[in-house]
């Protein structure tokens, strides 16, 4: 049961305050924030407890979002859960998550907060029902800015019906497409590797997360098919057919999927409420249909100087057609490091040392499948022990891959049902994250 | 107007603004002014003022806008009740609205006004909105129930709306049914005794029928509610679970959570032998590591619960290991709970891929993490015993690292190994010592003392060691200064010689010059221990340790069963129990986990669960460290993993201390200083056991003697060996041997004086001993010794005096005066001088002798290198009165036939075997009960005929 839930800024300011079952003062507000303030980084701040009462909180876009409890027996998952989800509809409902929206739409948020908890029990957190509750309209609090005119052409006329959506496209209040905004759906596919691969090159482990997240404007509900690819299939156990079949180990859907023809076709149908909802999660555990990303080929060694040289070879095993962007490769050095040199195989790169983190970033804006780059870094560490030569590594890199999925799950179709009268749209987007991409040395 | 135009200041000036635009005509005026109401209000400021104004904008048909005055009722009704009458008939007529958006609203928005003059008009409209056609009218009232039951219980009682709740419970709408749930369930645990949530098959089934359609939080309550159900057996309790595993693969983690609960708890009633049993458990493990890809902060609430489940049905996840392997960008709490569970689930079959991957993580930058990775290690070791070589040499390659805290947590967790596994890796420790100088954490250093105390034996510069941590006694934390006390006191009893010095300043430190009454009282418990029975010191301080076990850190397992019941709580984060976090005002219910079904398999299987089965286990488990010591006699400061004094000591510790404290204070710990101060003197003479004097070497010594042949023949007598050492006898040194000269026994002392003033008036005296030996005259010391001067003292022995068995035998008491003090010591005589001249038995009278003696007098042992051939051993034994009767060669092997009579008139027969060419000699002795002598057996005659 929530007691109450508050929203502050990053700086403590209070800018939500509901109490649902008046059982402690909004004076608890600053001993939440002196408490989450307070803590060290070892501390787990997920739950904290005052007297009798317990705060459940989550930071989301630098905003505290916190829930208060007295009784023992309240689910922190479902406190969390809620919250989740509370900032999920925050934002589908303002349009974007900032100190400034919430502070726009308070009453808008006041609104949702009745709606959704009542008592301190959760309600619903469908967007789906509550908008036929919900009366204040959003206040959109997105600044004007030079960039959005990039697609509005000279004198204001619309230029060629681009293939691309602008990348600001998805996110605006869900009820503005009631005032006849353009009807769209975006889908994403959203895969997170994690990768470990061991000193000697072995692949020791290759997890992915991934998610169809679908985010609807539409303004009455209708039927959407997706279709997967149709070698799809769940389990070691279950494959179909030959060839290059798309596999994972585990798979959970949304709640409103009806899956009566997933299993001979693989298409998920659902009616998308308004906002965004994660239709299908999955995993895929050790056994990835393609090689990992990236291969390193480190050499460290000592020279005569007394100077640590770090001689690294990086590949990316991308197809060629494919890139990875914003790569970064933090590479750990011996505690005492002072100054770094390097050579770096092309100019976009860069790299520096970070005192404070006692690692080299190694920075590679884009990555061209099948290329392979090099760097070059020496380090001058006083007192450069044969010890300290095992505080190097492991190389931990973080990257995007766009337009690509590592599991290889596409989609194959999005199809509406009742064709929409005017104008709709739909978008679909892929991107690998690296979640946690390790090499060790 | 500035960008937040809601959040500007609200001055008495501005109020009064407000109140004119809240009484506009315009409806647009009036909503942007209560906004601005609310949001001064949000912000904390004080707009209490506005209350009529701000209601006599409700009766409005913008539901918006009625939205923002019912916000702001709530807020400020209960601080202005009398107005909040004003708002009731517009609630009670928007109960009759035709809207029921708005019949809702009003009764939610009643309910939370918590006043209790509003809660009579509350009834009439509440009764007819609980029977609303609109599901969402009802669902509201159903919570509004519960709302004004925390109001007024008995308003709520009389007034029936109790049995109108549980009739929803079989409303058509699930959503209704989950929220009457969730009232009735509040309701009820404020009356625990009342059956207000009558769980019975038949509401089972229409909560498991409401499961499958309501929303996920409703999913949530009915869940929770149905994990309160005990059922009848176990199929029904299959049933249940058939039904419930469904929510298993539900997107939300809570509802998979609350789920999972509902299967563990329903689980202890299923016989494991059923095939559904393992379908179960199979089931359970994918969704749990499903929760591991959430965001960090449901992971670590998942990795508690994780970690509850594991330590209760390892089976279900112990072929996940790898999901618990840290990612490089967890935060550090969830690395830390990851890692917890993993050696958990760390086994034989998976330990070389545990050890790989602890053995990266140590190497890491996080000092936290990495600290915790190399007790992880420790912990396989203790855990999977296959492992711990492996272990151990992993944690040296750590050391070899230098990393500071690494060296430090590898020390610790050491320890922890060496007091599983003894005498195994204690080759390690010469590593160990090199790093001594580089710990500086309280723990380590402990550890580390524990370890060089523990093993004083082992080290040969222990006590450099040891005292080279004593310089800096006092700047030591408390840990650190008990761990010392504790392992000089040990080095003292292992090495009594070199460390009397070490142990006395120890001893005084902690008791004198310490504030920390820990430390005073178990500094009091060892000196009074060494003073009053070494012995026993020694059985207590050094007594066996019980082998610490990997159970050590699991959770109780009553706790843990508690625990189960609250999966997806704040107890199962916090890993209490919710009665240590919250106070009483909620009634708390000890949750247990039902009894298991299936009579027969309790009995193979006591971890089903029974109660029976529980509260057998628990005994095995060492309390961990400081569980058992620290919580129930809160003596110990420092968790005593560091091996404090095992529990005997720790009590007596308390006892002294409730003696110090029962009289005068002060004047006691006066007399005990005093007492102990002299006591302290005498260890020497009550430490036979722990000072084996040098006596013993014996035989060899003498054969060597032997075998230079001009020496004159006489009776052997051992090298002077030092019995009093000059420290604890302010300065008098005695050294002495005792030997037989003439027929008299003599003891010849050296004493020497080492302090600065001259001693004078010395006399001697014996205790009781086995043979009644005595001083025959006064000791001879006629001139005064000046400093640094010795003198040579025999003293003639007679055997008339007391007799007393002493063990061991021929330990001798001595007491020495001077005129300074009276010393005490004890030294051991050798058993040859006690034989007598007439020792020589004739022929026919020793074989009839020898034949008498029964079997059972005998003994036999042999004397190894021994480069002597019968005869000149036989002329040997002659000088020390070991007559040889008769000589008998057979099959090239000499048998000596030999005779010895003691003083007390015993006689002892000896038969030795010498092998020409062979340097042992074989003997057998048999003794014969001339005279029924006071406890000399047979035992004893073995280690004395061995010294001749």
């Amino acid at each position: 049961m929530i007691s109450q839930v508050f929203i502050l800024s990053s700086k403590g300011d209070h800018l939500i305050y509901k109490d649902y079952r008046g059982e402690a003062g909004s004076d608890v507000i600053n001993i939440f924030y002196e408490k989450v303030t307070a803590l060290t980084g070892d501390q787990p701040p997920v739950v904290m407890s005052h007297k009798d009462l317990h705060f459940i909180h989550v930071r989301q876009e630098g905003l505290y979002w916190v829930a208060t409890t007295t009784a023992a027996d309240s689910s922190p998952f479902t406190i969390i859960e809620f919250l989740n989800r509370l900032t999920a509809l925050v934002k589908d409902y303002c349009g974007s998550l900032s100190e400034k929206s919430v502070q726009m739409n308070f009453a808008l948020i006041y609104e949702l907060l009745d709606e959704i908890v009542d008592y301190g029990y959760i309600q619903t957190t469908s967007s789906d029902v509550l908008k036929n509750f919900i009366q204040t309209e959003a206040v959109s609090a997105r600044p004007f800015s030079l960039f959005d005119l990039s697609n509005v052409g000279l004198f204001g006329a619309e230029t060629q019906q681009s293939k691309v959506a602008p990348s600001s496209a998805a996110t605006r209040p869900i009820q503005s497409s009631r005032e006849g905004g353009k009807s769209e759906i975006f889908v994403d596919v959203i895969e997170r590797m994690s990768v470990v691969i061991g000193s000697n090159g072995v692949l020791m482990k290759a997890d992915v997360e991934g998610e169809i997240r679908v985010k609807c404007y539409m303004p009455s509900c209708s039927e959407m098919r997706i279709g997967l690819n149709e070698e799809f299939s769940i389990g070691k156990s279950q494959l179909r057919g030959y060839g290059a079949a798309v596999r994972v180990d585990e798979c959970s859907f949304h709640q409103a999927v009806r899956l009566d023809e997933f299993d001979s076709h693989r298409i998920l149908r659902l009616c998308p409420s308004q906002g965004e909802q994660t239709v299908m999660q999955y995993q895929l555990s050790d056994d990835l249909p393609s090689a990992p990303p990236f291969r390193l080929f480190p050499t460290i060694e000592r020279d005569t100087g007394g100077r640590l040289l770090m001689y690294l070879k990086l590949r990316c095993d991308l197809p060629p057609k494919s890139a990875a962007i914003n790569v970064c490769a933090t590479i750990p050095v011996p505690k005492g490091s002072v100054s770094l040199s390097q050579e770096l195989s092309s100019p976009d790169q860069s790299a520096e040392l970070k005192l404070q983190s006692r690692a080299v970033h190694w920075m590679i804006p884009r990555f061209p499948g099948g290329t392979q780059l090099s760097a070059l870094f020496k380090l001058e560490v006083p007192g450069l022990s044969s010890a300290s030569m095992l505080e190097v590594g492991p190389v931990g890199l973080s990257f995007e891959l766009p337009k690509l999925t590592v599991t290889g799950l596409q989609i194959r179709f999005l199809r509406l049902s009742p064709i929409q009268p005017g104008p709709s749209q739909r978008w679909v987007r892929y991107v690998t994250h690296s979640d946690s991409y390790t090499i060790r040395i | 107007m500035c960008d937040f135009p809601f959040f500007s200041l609200v001055c008495t000036g501005e109020i009064f603004e407000l109140k004119a635009e809240l009484n506009s005509d315009k409806k647009e005026k009036k909503k942007e002014a209560v906004k601005k109401v609310i949001a001064s209000m949000t912000v904390g400021k004080d707009v209490s003022a506005l209350f009529p104004d701000v209601v006599n904008c409700m009766q409005t048909d913008n539901l918006e806008l009625k939205k923002l005055v019912y916000l702001y009722l709530m807020n400020y009704a209960k601080s202005q009740p009398d107005m909040a009458i004003m708002a009731v008939n517009t609630f009670v007529k928007d109960c009759e609205d035709p809207n029921p958006l708005i019949r809702a609203l009003a009764v939610r928005t009643m309910g939370c006004i918590r006043v209790d003059k509003i809660t009579e008009y509350l009834c009439e409209p509440l009764r007819k909105c609980l029977k609303d056609e609109d599901p969402y009218v009802r669902k509201t009232a159903a919570v509004c129930v519960a709302k004004l039951h925390d109001i007024n219980a008995q308003l709520v009682e009389d007034q029936g709306f109790l049995d109108t709740l549980k009739d929803l419970i079989s409303d058509s709408n699930p959503m209704v049914v989950a929220n009457a749930v969730a009232a009735l369930s509040e309701i009820a645990e404020s009356h625990p005794n009342s059956n207000l949530l009558d769980l019975n098959p038949q509401t089972i089934n229409k909560l498991l029928t409401a499961l499958n359609e309501c929303t996920e939080w409703g999913q949530i309550f009915i869940l929770d509610c149905l994990a309160n159900y005990t059922p009848r057996d176990d199929r029904e309790s299959q049933s249940i679970c058939e039904r419930v595993t469904p929510r298993l693969s539900h997107a939300n983690s809570a509802v998979v959570l609350s789920a999972v609960k509902v299967l563990m708890k329903f689980m202890e009633m299923l016989p494991k032998d059923l095939d559904y049993y393992g379908t179960l458990l199979k089931k359970l493990a994918p969704p749990l590591v499903t929760l591991l890809s959430a965001e960090p902060e449901l992971q670590y609430v998942a990795l508690r619960n994780i970690n509850l489940i594991v330590q209760r049905r390892p089976e279900i996840l112990k072929h996940e290991m790898k999901v618990f392997f840290v990612k490089y960008n967890d935060p550090i709490y969830v690395k830390l709970e990851k890692l917890d569970i993993m050696i958990r689930l760390a086994s034989q079959a998976n330990i070389a891929q545990v050890l790989a991957e602890l053995k990266e993580y140590a190497t890491e930058v996080d000092v936290d993490f990495v600290r915790k990775a190399v007790r992880a290690i420790g912990r396989c070791a203790i855990k999977v015993e296959q492992s711990a070589e492996r272990c151990v040499s992993t944690l040296l390659d750590l050391i070899q690292t230098k990393v500071n805290y690494v060296v430090q947590e590898a020390i610790v967790v050491i320890k922890d190994i060496f007091r599983k596994y003894p005498n195994k890796y204690e080759s390690v420790i010469a590593t160990l010592c090199e790093n001594l100088d580089s710990l500086d954490e309280p723990e380590a250093r402990a550890a580390m003392i524990w370890i060089v105390g523990e093993y004083a034996e082992r080290i040969d510069n222990a006590d450099e060691l040891l005292e080279s941590f004593l310089e800096g006694f006092h700047d030591e934390s408390t840990q650190v200064q008990l761990q010392l006390l504790t392992a000089i006191v040990k080095l003292f009893l292992k090495k009594p010689t070199e460390t009397q010095e070490l142990v006395q300043q120890v001893l005084s430190l902690a008791t004198q010059d310490s504030d920390n009454p820990d430390l005073r009282d178990r500094g009091y418990i060892y000196w009074r221990l060494l003073s009053t029975d070494p012995v026993a010191a020694k059985e207590v301080v050094l007594a066996e340790k019980p082998l610490i076990s990997e159970e050590t850190d699991l959770i109780e397992p009553t706790l843990l069963e508690e625990l189960i019941c609250h999966i997806g709580t704040l107890a199962s984060v916090y890993h209490k129990p919710p009665s240590a976090f919250v106070e009483g005002s909620r009634g708390v219910q000890h949750k247990r986990l039902p009894g298991s079904a299936g009579s027969g398999e309790s009995a193979d299987s006591p971890d089903t669960g029974s109660a029976a089965g529980v509260s057998e286990a628990p005994p095995a488990v060492i309390p961990s460290q400081g569980d058992l010591l620290g919580d129930l006699l809160n003596l110990d400061l420092t968790p005593p993993t560091t091996s404090g004094p095992p529990p005997a000591p720790s009590s007596g510790m308390q006892m002294g201390a409730m003696d110090l404290l029962g009289g005068g204070l002060d004047s006691l710990v006066g007399l005990l200083h005093a007492a102990m101060g002299a006591g302290f003197g005498a260890p020497p003479t009550a430490m036979p056991a722990s000072f084996p004097p040098p006596v013993s070497g014996g035989l060899d010594d003498l054969f060597d003697l032997g075998g230079s042949v001009g020496m004159p023949m006489g009776a052997y007598s051992p090298p002077k060996s030092i019995w009093l050492p000059a420290m604890k006898a302010k300065g008098l040194e005695i050294s002495g041997t005792f030997a037989r000269r003439a027929g008299v026994i003599q003891m010849e002392m050296t004493l020497t004086n080492k302090a600065m003033s001259i001693m004078t008036d010395f006399a001697i005296q014996f205790n009781r001993n086995s043979f009644g030996l005595a001083p025959a005259g006064p000791l001879q010391v006629l001139t005064p010794v000046g400093p640094n001067q010795s003198i040579e003292v025999a003293l003639p022995l007679s055997t008339v005096g007391p007799v007393m068995k002493m063990e061991p035998l021929t330990n001798l008491q001595v007491a020495v005066k001077n005129n300074i003090d009276v010393f005490y010591f004890s030294s051991q005589y050798p058993i040859s001088m006690l034989f007598v001249e007439d020792g020589k038995m004739e022929r026919q009278v020793f074989l009839a002798t020898w034949k008498d003696i029964p079997n059972d007098n005998e003994a036999q042992f042999q004397i190894k290198d021994c480069h002597l051939n019968s005869d000149a051993a036989s002329s040997k034994l002659q000088g020390s009165n070991v007559f040889t009767i008769a000589k008998r060669t057979v099959e090239g092997q000499d048998m000596l036939y030999q005779s010895m009579k003691l003083t007390n008139g015993i006689w002892v027969l000896a038969e030795l075997r010498v092998q020409a060419g062979n340097p042992n000699y074989t003997v057998m002795s048999r003794l014969v009960f001339v005279l029924t002598c006071s406890g000399a057996n047979h035992k004893d005659y073995k280690t004395e005929s061995r010294e001749v």
